[in-house]
């Protein structure tokens, strides 16, 4: 239930906030990456770290975690067929040696398919997925953002004392 | 106003997050990889594996494994092997590429055999291991072991057979329709054909060509005789063709037939078989004693063999091609994980060298101390360029068990893999069984056991004997009387002293062949025949009377109407050539007499002037 309350009080908050629409979008297209890929990977600690570092939205980020979530699941198929491909490609079996021969390398799990394919996959989506969650966030607050900051919910909301906690990284 | 990149307040707060994970990490990295070790060697041995504990040594770049026992997955009651404690040390540098190399383990107070205190979960599921236990499962039940069969001979009575249940009778009945069929095929051949009006037209021209000369045809009229005859004789050589086409067809068709007479036969010889398995004869050929009385406990062994050799290999597979491996659990989608071995570096896993010292407890005549070592044990057996080699050894003369040698060769390292293993025990209490289909156990005292095992590629070789001079026999007949068939068999073992035992699998792993020896079926053998062969013997003429009987009835009319068929279609065939060749004798005949001195350059197809 809090995770719940903090999650609601994150995207409210996000959308409302004083950060640019580019600093919430960029922190959406960082954190659709804890989304889309497998989260227990050393990749996603560079992303959070990223994330909490960054000028970014971290509120973004964790709209960018929930909302991918569900995307990550459906496109786990194509991941797979993804990361096959590439793991699988002649041309690319050197560096794969290489690298799965290097210290550290392989505790990122590169050679799994479905991790290797949904960083891959990751990486061509945080283009699109900045340029739209910009114009949304635009949108968003051009439109009903100024009715739902005067509305009883989102004044409750930010009474909350969690969302002081949350405030640590609000975008400057 | 400048747009800050950094948000250096969240340093402090990222620090603490990761002081967190790493605190987590060290509180719960013993748990997680204890259960990891027990899922993933679960998985990758398809049997029970427990860890009592497990600690991390980082500081030695070791692992110690405690109170470890892997349950046999063919007795899930009993554990395979249990280790008292296991010390493994790992190699640092290729840990930091996430390979686990073992430079040296030592295991302490190992013990095999043990009994569980709980059964052993059966491991179920799509991974490698519990599929090749079942395919092993499946070579084992694909031998042929036959049941002796000790009935008296004054229990044959009548033997009632239903025809239906013959299978000679049945494919008798198969081979009438075919026959029909191909009968009526052949008349359709025969009618497609069609030479009646080539043989009509070559006859007409013939006579015609007879009943004229050159001065009254005159020039033009012979030329145009001639054309015309060449055409005819063209049409007679096509119409020479068909037939030929037709009696290929015919030929097949009546081999067909020829086959099914001959399967026939061989279906009577089953029939046989069948009837006299209905009549329940007592066997005394002294294979299938040896079969019936060692055969289940010989496969036991060879099977169990396989399924440890068919794990290495799969778990060990030569060459450098990259593997691939199901990915590990989790929410997401597993995938896989492949592996890129290169030459020169860090298998994904390798034992370099093991060393074991263990002992057999408790009531098991193996009980004592032993010393063993494992070298190159690898996933990779091409990169660490050697077989692997498992080598044990014990000598106490005096005690339970004189000697015990067992040597072990699993080479991967090229395409052509041989797993071999070779284990001579000297002095040592065999274990006692019952003999199957009789209320007798054989108590073999002490003697000999070797089982060698090879496979090379998908050759199979295995050889288990058995040898012992202090054998003993017990008759447990609460339950049931002895037959007479009974009593005599026991007569002859209860008098034998020592027994002998040689079982051999060999062949393509998919068609392996069994026979088993020893000198109690031969022994049994000798005294069956001398006193019941006779019986015996009429018995088996009364079931290949009776078969033929009813055999006879079904068969004897199929036969002749395929010889029917045979020759009629021998005969057409014959006929329609033989038309054939009259009329184009004549019309050639007729041909050269019309050019005779004529137009001797003339050549007709076929004629040679």
């Amino acid at each position: 239930m809090l995770a719940l309350l903090k999650l609601i009080q994150s995207i409210i908050a996000t959308l409302h906030s004083e950060g640019t629409p580019g600093q919430v979008a960029f922190g959406i297209a960082l954190g659709s990456a804890l989304g889309l890929t497998p989260i227990m990977n050393v990749h996603n600690l560079v992303v959070l770290s990223a994330l909490v570092l960054l000028n970014v939205s971290f509120g973004g980020g964790m709209i960018g975690w929930a909302l991918f979530v569900p995307v990550g699941f459906l496109l786990d198929p194509a991941f797979d067929a993804i990361g096959s491909r590439l793991l699988a490609e002649p041309s690319l079996r050197p560096l794969w040696t290489d690298m799965f021969n290097t210290p550290l390398v392989p505790y990122t799990n590169f050679n799994n398919t479905v991790v290797l394919g949904s960083v891959v996959g990751w990486l061509v989506l945080t283009i699109p997925i900045f340029f739209a969650a910009r114009y949304g966030v635009a949108r968003y607050r051009a439109t009903i953002g100024e009715r739902v900051r005067r509305s009883r919910f989102y004044k409750a909301i930010t009474a909350s004392k969690l969302y002081n906690a949350y405030r640590l990284f609000r975008p400057e | 106003m400048r747009l800050k990149i950094f948000r250096w307040k969240a340093i402090g707060p990222l620090l603490l997050f990761l002081a967190v994970v790493v605190a987590l990490v060290f509180l719960f990295a013993e748990p997680v990889a204890k259960s990891t070790t027990e899922e993933v060697s679960t998985e990758l041995l398809g049997t029970q594996v427990d860890v009592g504990a497990l600690d991390l040594i980082p500081r030695e770049a070791s692992v110690d494994l405690r109170a470890l026992q892997v349950a046999d997955p063919f007795d899930l009651g009993r554990n395979l092997i249990e280790a008292d404690e296991i010390r493994l040390k790992l190699n640092p540098e290729a840990l930091s590429e996430k390979k686990l190399v073992v430079e040296r383990f030592a295991l302490r107070g190992m013990r095999f055999g043990t009994a569980r205190k709980t059964p052993a979960r059966p491991v179920e599921g799509d991974g490698f291991a519990p599929q090749a236990l079942r395919a092993v499962r499946q070579w084992a039940g694909q031998f042929d072991v036959p049941l002796l069969k000790l009935t008296p001979i004054d229990t044959i009575r009548q033997l009632v057979l239903n025809p239906t249940q013959l299978t000679t009778v049945r494919q008798a009945q198969s081979l009438v329709s075919r026959t029909d069929s191909t009968r009526q095929a052949l008349e359709q051949s025969f009618k497609q054909l069609d030479i009646r009006a080539t043989v009509d037209s070559a006859r007409a021209l013939t006579d015609r060509l007879s009943k004229s000369n050159v001065r009254t045809l005159g020039l033009e009229g012979t030329r145009q005789a001639i054309e015309s005859g060449r055409r005819t004789l063209r049409e007679v050589e096509q119409a020479k063709v068909r037939v030929e086409g037709l009696e290929g067809e015919v030929r097949g068709g009546v081999e067909t037939l020829g086959s099914g007479l001959k399967a026939l036969d061989q279906a009577r010889r089953q029939d046989y078989a069948f009837a006299k398995s209905l009549l329940q004869l007592p066997s005394f050929s002294a294979p299938d004693i040896g079969n019936a009385f060692f055969g289940k406990v010989s496969i036991d062994r060879f099977q169990q063999a396989l399924y440890w050799a068919q794990l290495a290999r799969h778990y060990m597979p030569p060459g450098l091609l990259p593997r691939e491996d199901p990915g590990p659990d989790r929410l997401r989608a597993s995938g896989s994980t492949v592996r890129f071995p290169k030459e020169k570096e860090w298998p994904s896993f390798l034992v370099q060298l093991g060393e074991i010292d263990f002992a057999f407890e408790g009531d098991n005549p193996l009980r004592g101390n032993y010393e063993a070592s494992v070298r190159g044990l690898t996933s990779a057996p091409a990169l660490y360029g050697r077989p692997m080699l498992v080598q044990a050894r014990r000598s106490a003369a005096g005690s339970a068990i004189a000697s015990i040698d067992v040597d072990a060769v699993i080479d991967h390292v090229s395409p052509r893999v041989r797993d071999s293993v070779a284990a001579r025990l000297r002095g040592i209490q065999l274990p006692s069984f019952d003999l199957p289909g009789l209320p007798v156990r054989l108590a073999p005292g002490t003697g000999s056991s070797n089982l060698t095992f090879a496979l090379t590629g998908d050759q199979l070789l295995g050889r288990w004997t058995i040898g012992s001079k202090q054998v003993s026999w017990a008759l447990d007949t609460t339950g049931r009387a002895l037959n007479e068939i009974e009593r005599l068999v026991w007569r002859v073992v209860s008098g034998l002293d020592d027994l002998s035992v040689e079982a051999t699998v060999r062949g393509a792993l998919r068609s392996p062949r069994l026979s088993v020896a020893s000198n109690l079926d031969r022994a049994i053998a000798q005294r069956l025949d001398a006193v019941i062969g006779e019986e015996v013997a009429k018995a088996e003429r009364m079931v290949r009377a009776k078969v033929d009987s009813i055999v006879a009835e079904k068969v004897e009319p199929v036969k002749r109407q395929v010889t029917q068929v045979q020759t009629e279609v021998n005969q057409r065939i014959a006929a329609e050539r033989e038309r054939l060749e009259q009329v184009e004798a004549q019309l050639q005949a007729e041909l050269k007499r019309l050019t005779g001195g004529l137009a001797p350059e003339i050549k007709l197809p076929g004629v040679n002037f």
